[in-house]
């Protein structure tokens, strides 16, 4: 066994960030109220170092660790990248929120880095062992987050719904793995897909693994109909922890989905494609309808989320490469859109005022013009209009269904995206053409206003220039 | 062409807002400037385009997704962009006399000047994707133009409806591009246009078709999408003049012109496109004439005429195509003069209610004949250009007659719109310019400023112009505009006056005497018009259809989302159950396997019924919570004696050693119980009973066919090499502290984590525990009875002595670190149990955290020792030793480690246990001094 540092390095960010990580832990021990900002910056230092080296260690070529277990390829770092980067911006965008909520504490950090870690793992997962660690890490975190605020009955209630659920999902997604394992023989990816070649297609054991494992990645997408958590877990938690799982988890989910599906079981795409377009059907049908019912606007975002879900399957469901960075595209841009859709709930929060309804947005215009405009475009690229980012995403995805022969579907996709263009819309309504129900300033920081705008010009700025992400995106998957 | 939409569409808004800050009129002229710069930039590809060639310009933009800027320059984008930027410079001057001073004119310029590159972008658009960009933009920037005055409801209402109605267009016209993309191989209009062929012998022609008809339809407001348009009018009238008569609303016919040659041709289109404009033909002109809004009736009318375009393209000869080519010019240019001319009417005179607004030919002559003109236009009066595209239309509506059954109902139902739109011109002249006396106008009509006339007066000098004089005046461009629409061959076509008596000069006539005697009987109809309007009109249904869309959208919520956590699982194993079900049955897979079954022995009968009763036994009395507790430590000691059955004794004494201590634990906890569950019964037992019994046999299937395969089985590798590599015959105990020694070292280390969480958790927390038991009994006062604490001390020293034993000789026979940590742990913990804490706490530490970092520490030792003799962390080594007495006897690094595990154990198992026995005597402890005290 090769045991020195060098074996290491394409794991380095990860090592740097848990060694961080536990100098924050042993620091925060000593700090009090008024020094807790020295945790929040080591937060944001240690995110900002793991950035720079995995930056740093971007891969041209696969490269393999600890016995193959863990890979850094171009989709591994590009993955890693923007889950930092959404981070980092989560960590900006809620310290203001948690500040006056009592969970301004080391945990709420510390918690943030260990999922981070967890997420981290995950993208660059190479045995289903890797992909059990990383989820572990990341969900056992997420649950402990919502249930941050433990007087909140709301924040209880969901953390409770999310725990058992998610112990659920993981314990299908577990009992998946070792069926799949013993059907293959291996838990490498890199050698899963040629044994599973070899198998007769009616394989129970395999078909089984399969099924199950893809109750459990469909669990942590919150895809159709495994999603009930979804509404309750963004409604109930607290809206700092909100944006955080609404955000970089999704691309550590779709890195799950992509490392067991289609680095593992590339191979037998025609079994799972089947049980991905009917996820991917009722996730853009169910959540479009629904979110147009919901008068909560966290709520709305997360039916909207499980719709952005259905869409970002169906790249992944076509089973060819452009269909996969169409998919990683998608991904990356929602996280892009939902960070700046909950900041916007941030923003306008305030001590003892949760804006997290859609009456609260009533008449955004009269308020602050330059955030009811942040706002209206978030909105629009949500809603898929041209020219802004979201109709790049829907664009390549739906373009990737066709490229395969599966018109049907991607007419359905469109049909719905015109349903959901609907409650977008409406938002806009609400904002431009109501009378706002306070006229209470928003009052907020700096850093979060600024990083907020610079969030929703990037839908714009990508929207208009979106070959160089898209390549970024296609070279990735190679 | 990229530098004129740049500079509409991004240089021009933010250049005319700024300029506004320096005087408001100076938007105007910014406005105008850079509509001038726009038609001066495409200048010379204009030439080239009325020379007849068909100009590419393509620049790098999104290589990758075969997305270039490409644009195109035809005869057909020609008229178009004289149109858009023609009507828009007029529109411009017309704009700056028609705002108040208080409307904002940078704002308004800017929108303006927006919707006009975005209107350019789509007319000049190659690339199909792009196209629709412009096309989203343009819908975009009309709802911002429509909703300029915010302050009014009507006018969010109407920017709202027309945003929803267009957009949502839009989007399903991106769907039917992909799919024309993918027909053609290619989103470049060139390569569409020119596989017309393949593109209608395609098996998905129909939905493509019908969903760009969708985006076409809304666009252009066909029935039955036609109801956002009426109430757009509550746009400001220069919007109404530039968007709804010249440029938006022709933006979808526009598109039915440039897809003609690739999409016609096909029964599918001549009925949809036929059809649709047909329907919309009639029904604008009809509704029109009961408008009592001036800009009502002429947005009915323009319904109508867009009505009659559409029907022209779908008639589907080359002929039909140009005179729909001709229609477009003449009534982009009659219809703006006459919003103009609306618009100086309400400006004027405060109202647009024709009720209202009558005689007007005293106060404003000048503006009148300007009217009147434009309106005989719109009725097809001859010498004007209405009349010569309204004849060519009547002939091919005749002409398309001979070739259907019942063919005769074409011309009769056009001759009928023809009727209708001459009495609604009719109506525009004579209920505004005469009629009496204006009624309660609060201000005397007068002429507008001079320059405010001055667009619709050129306005109505080319409708003359071109009715009098058609070959000299438009022939070129709209032999240039149809060359391009047909892409092919011309056909032969003059534009006179005068074509003889063809049955389409007596549909003329018929339309115009038909039409004036229509006005002169109307006050009849009017009156079942108002009775009939007193139903629901199309825009009340369609807030009523928004309405219904909430409560449906509603009832899927309630249906969709269960709401408590029983129910959400409930989903999750029904969905994993049926996808399971749905793959066994497809793959039709043996459920058997071929490997041979071991025979069924008595042995192996009774501990499986015993472990069945014993299960269904504690689901069936869990109420009692003793009880079932009972049952389930009877449950894991048949398991253990299943593992011993499999020839597993190191895992049957770990699962007796741990169930010991869970049920213990399970004690400790219950006592802060209610001693019985509450009777309340659910009503959903019989289904969940159901799913329980499905998932179970589901699950015992599955776990049949899974063992009765063969399958590649690992534990050879370990059984060869546990001896000569180990030094251990226990294979379990050489794979846990040896082979996966650092997974054993992860988990003692997890195990002592956890231990110090909950220690750290129950640290200082007072609960209150029962003082009686469910029937009221107070709890026995003797609370360490003599006989078991006498037993309890005395086992004490066996219980060690066989824990020691266990460990010791783990490594050769069943035992090991684990077992024998959890034997100590039961056996202290007993001792608690049957002394009383204070006792034992008297005797022993209270403290076992030490026991803990002890065990660690000696485990990472053993590890890193290894390191001293250049082996990688953990290799374990052995020695034999000849003991006298004992005889032989191995000693192995291993061993070492085992006790590092073994003491991790007792220290974590005694902290969780001796913790929560702690907690009850805290809530014991009044009780019991109560007692003393008595």
């Amino acid at each position: 066994m090769d045991l020195t540092l060098t074996s290491f390095a394409p794991a380095m960010p990860e090592m740097f960030l848990l060694g961080m990580l536990s100098l924050v832990l042993v620091v925060d021990l000593f700090l009090t109220e008024r020094t807790r900002h020295i945790t929040y910056i080591l937060s944001l230092l240690s995110l900002a170092g793991t950035f720079w080296l995995v930056l740093d260690g971007y891969p041209r070529l696969p490269e393999l660790a600890f016995h193959g277990s863990y890979i850094n390829d171009p989709m591994a770092a590009l993955l890693k990248l923007f889950m930092l980067l959404a981070v980092m911006v989560v960590l900006v965008y809620s310290k203001e929120y948690i500040k006056q909520r009592d969970m301004y504490k080391g945990e709420f950090y510390l918690l943030v880095l260990f999922a981070t870690l967890g997420m981290l793992v995950l993208a660059s997962a190479h045995t289903l062992l890797t992909v059990y660690m990383g989820l572990e890490l990341l969900s056992l975190s997420m649950y402990a987050m919502v249930a941050l605020r433990r007087d909140n009955v709301d924040a209880s209630e969901a953390a409770m719904k999310y725990f058992v659920l998610g112990a659920m999902a993981s314990a299908m997604l577990l009992y998946g793995m070792s069926l799949v394992y013993g059907a293959t023989g291996t838990l490498d990816f890199a050698l899963m897909g040629e044994a599973a070649a070899k198998l007769p297609t009616n394989d129970v054991t395999m078909l089984f693994g399969i099924i199950f494992m893809l109750v459990g990645v469909a669990f942590k997408l919150g895809a159709v109909p495994f999603h009930m958590w979804v509404p309750d877990v963004y409604h109930g938690a607290p809206t700092a922890v909100t944006l955080f799982i609404s955000s970089a988890p999704k691309l550590a989910a779709f890195a799950m989905l992509m490392r067991i599906f289609v680095d593992g079981l590339g191979e037998l795409h025609q079994q799972w494609q089947g049980i991905l377009i009917v996820m991917a059907l009722l996730s853009f049908g169910l959540g479009n309808l629904v979110a147009i019912a919901q008068t909560n606007l966290k709520r709305m975002l997360a039916y909207s989320g499980i719709s952005h879900i259905g869409f970002l399957l169906l790249g992944v469901l076509s089973g060819t490469s452009e269909g996969y960075a169409a998919s990683l595209y998608y991904a990356i841009t929602y996280v892009v859109m939902s960070l700046g859709g909950f900041g916007m709930i941030l923003l306008l929060s305030r001590a003892g005022f949760e804006a997290d309804k859609l009456d609260d947005l009533k008449g955004l215009n009269d308020r602050s013009p330059w955030f009811a405009l942040m706002m209206m475009m978030l909105m629009f690229s949500m809603a898929g209009v041209p020219p802004f980012l979201g109709f790049w995403a829907k664009l390549a995805v739906i373009q990737a269904a066709v490229g395969v022969g599966l018109v049907w579907l991607a007419i359905a996709a469109v049909v719905f995206s015109v349903v959901g263009a609907f409650y977008y819309l409406r938002i806009i309504k609400l904002m431009y053409f109501d009378k706002p129900e306070s006229d209470a300033p928003i009052e907020s920081s700096a850093d979060l206003r600024i990083l907020l705008s610079a969030n929703s010009l990037a839908v714009v700025g990508l929207g208009l220039f979106p070959s160089s992400l898209l390549a970024i995106c296609s070279a990735s998957i190679g | 062409m990229l530098l004129a939409i740049l500079l509409t569409l991004v240089v021009g808004p933010p250049l005319v807002a700024w300029l506004a800050r320096f005087g408001r009129l100076n938007a105007a002229w910014g406005a105008g400037a850079v509509t001038l710069a726009a038609a001066y930039a495409l200048w010379p590809a204009l030439q080239g385009a009325m020379a007849g060639e068909t100009q590419l310009q393509r620049i790098a933009w999104l290589s990758a997704q075969g997305l270039d800027l490409h644009f195109r320059l035809d005869g057909l984008g020609l008229l178009f962009v004289l149109l858009i930027l023609g009507i828009g410079l007029l529109v411009i001057l017309y704009a700056r006399y028609y705002l108040t001073s208080r409307d904002s004119m940078g704002r308004f310029y800017a929108y303006l000047l927006l919707f006009m590159g975005a209107m350019l972008g789509v007319v000049l658009s190659e690339n199909l994707i792009q196209l629709l960009i412009f096309w989203e933009l343009t819908s975009l920037a009309s709802f911002l133009l429509i909703s300029y005055w915010q302050g009014r409801s009507d006018a969010r209402n109407g920017a709202r409806m027309a945003l929803a109605i267009t957009g949502a267009g839009g989007l399903a016209l991106l769907g039917g591009f992909l799919l024309l993309g993918e027909m053609a191989g290619s989103y470049e209009l060139s390569v569409v246009l020119a596989s017309g062929e393949s593109i209608r012998a395609h098996p998905l022609y129909t939905p493509m078709l019908v969903l760009i008809l969708l985006g076409v339809f809304t666009k252009s407001a066909q029935f039955p999408f036609h109801f956002w348009l009426p109430n757009a009018m509550a746009a400001p009238t220069p919007v109404s003049a530039y968007l709804h008569s010249a440029t938006m609303v022709k933006a979808g016919v526009f598109l039915l012109a440039r897809l003609f040659p690739a999409l016609s041709g096909t029964p599918e289109w001549s009925w949809l496109v036929g059809g649709a404009g047909l329907v919309t033909l009639l029904v604008g002109a009809v509704v029109a004439l009961f408008q009592h809004d001036l800009k009502g009736l002429l947005a009915y009318s323009t319904i109508s005429h867009l009505g009659l375009i559409t029907l022209l393209f779908g008639i589907g000869t080359p002929l039909a195509a140009v005179a729909g080519v001709f229609h477009i010019i003449n009534h982009a240019t009659f219809k703006a003069s006459l919003f103009m001319a609306a618009g100086i009417i309400d400006h004027e005179c405060g109202s647009r209610d024709m009720r209202y607004i009558n005689g007007l030919w005293k106060y404003m002559p000048h503006t009148a004949i300007l009217a009147i003109i434009a309106s005989a236009a719109m009725a097809g009066v001859p010498l004007l250009n209405g009349f010569l595209s309204k004849e060519m239309f009547f002939a091919e509506a005749v002409g398309a007659a001979t070739q259907l059954r019942l063919g005769w109902l074409l011309p009769a139902a056009v001759t009928l719109a023809g009727i209708f739109a001459v009495a609604y011109s009719l109506r525009f002249i004579h209920d505004v310019f005469w009629n009496g006396e204006p009624i309660g106008l609060d201000r005397t009509p007068h002429e507008p400023p001079r320059w405010m006339k001055v667009p619709v007066e050129l306005l109505v000098i080319l409708c003359l112009a071109v009715g009098i004089f058609p070959s000299y005046v438009v022939e070129p461009l709209l032999r240039v505009a149809a060359s391009g629409v047909l892409q092919g061959p011309m056909p032969s076509f003059s534009l006179a006056l005068w074509h003889g008596l063809s049955p389409a000069m007596w549909m003329s006539v018929i339309a115009l005497v038909g039409g004036i005697s229509l006005y002169i009987a109307r006050a009849p109809l009017f009156e079942i018009y108002a009775r009939l309007a007193e139903r629901p009109g199309m825009y009340r249904r369609a807030h009523h259809l928004l309405e219904r869309l909430y409560l449906w959208a509603g009832a899927v919520t309630r249906l969709s989302t269960p709401e408590r956590l029983p129910h959400m699982a409930l989903w999750v194993l029904l969905f994993a159950m049926t996808l399971a079900l749905t793959g066994a049955l497809q793959a039709g897979a043996e459920l058997q396997g071929g490997r041979t079954l071991l025979p069924m022995d008595l042995l192996g009968v009774v501990t499986t019924l015993v472990l069945a009763l014993a299960a269904i036994a504690t689901v069936l009395l869990y109420r009692q919570r003793l009880v079932a507790l009972t049952l389930l430590g009877a449950v894991g000691l048949v398991v253990s004696l299943i593992f011993v059955r499999f020839s597993a004794p190191d895992l049957a004494l770990t699962q007796l050693s741990v169930e010991v201590v869970s049920i213990v634990l399970l004690l400790l906890a219950l006592y802060f119980l209610p001693q019985q569950e509450s009777r309340a019964t659910s009503p959903w037992v019989v289904r969940d009973l159901l799913i329980a019994l499905l998932a179970g046999i589901g699950m015992a299937l599955l776990t049949f066919a899974v063992l009765s395969r063969e399958g590649q089985s690992i534990s050879g590798f370990f059984l060869e090499q546990a001896l000569p590599g180990g030094g251990g015959a226990n294979v379990v105990n050489v794979i846990l502290v040896d082979f996966r020694g650092f997974d054993t070292l992860g988990e003692i280390t997890v195990l002592a984590l956890a231990a110090l969480g909950i220690y750290g958790m129950l640290d200082g927390i007072k609960l209150q525990g029962p003082e009686a038991d469910s029937d009221g009994r107070r709890w026995d006062p003797d609370l360490y009875p003599p006989v078991v604490a006498t037993l309890s001390r005395l086992l004490l020293p066996l219980a060690l002595l066989v824990s020691m034993f266990i460990l010791m000789r783990g490594h050769q026979l069943p035992g090991g670190g684990f077992i024998a940590g959890l034997i100590t742990a039961v056996a202290l913990v007993m001792q608690y149990l049957a002394n009383g804490v204070a006792w034992t706490q008297a005797r022993l530490p209270r403290n076992h955290h030490w026991l803990i970092t002890l065990g660690l520490s000696l485990a990472t030792a053993t590890g890193l020792g290894s390191l001293l003799f250049a082996h990688p962390f953990l290799t374990s080594t052995f020695q034999h030793l000849h003991w006298p007495l004992v005889g032989d006897f191995e000693l192995a690094s291993a061993m070492l480690f085992d006790l590092g595990v073994y003491l991790v154990v007792v220290g974590a198992t005694l902290l969780i246990l001796v913790n929560i026995g702690l907690m009850h005597r805290e809530s014991h402890t009044p009780l019991t001094d109560a007692e003393e005290e008595v």
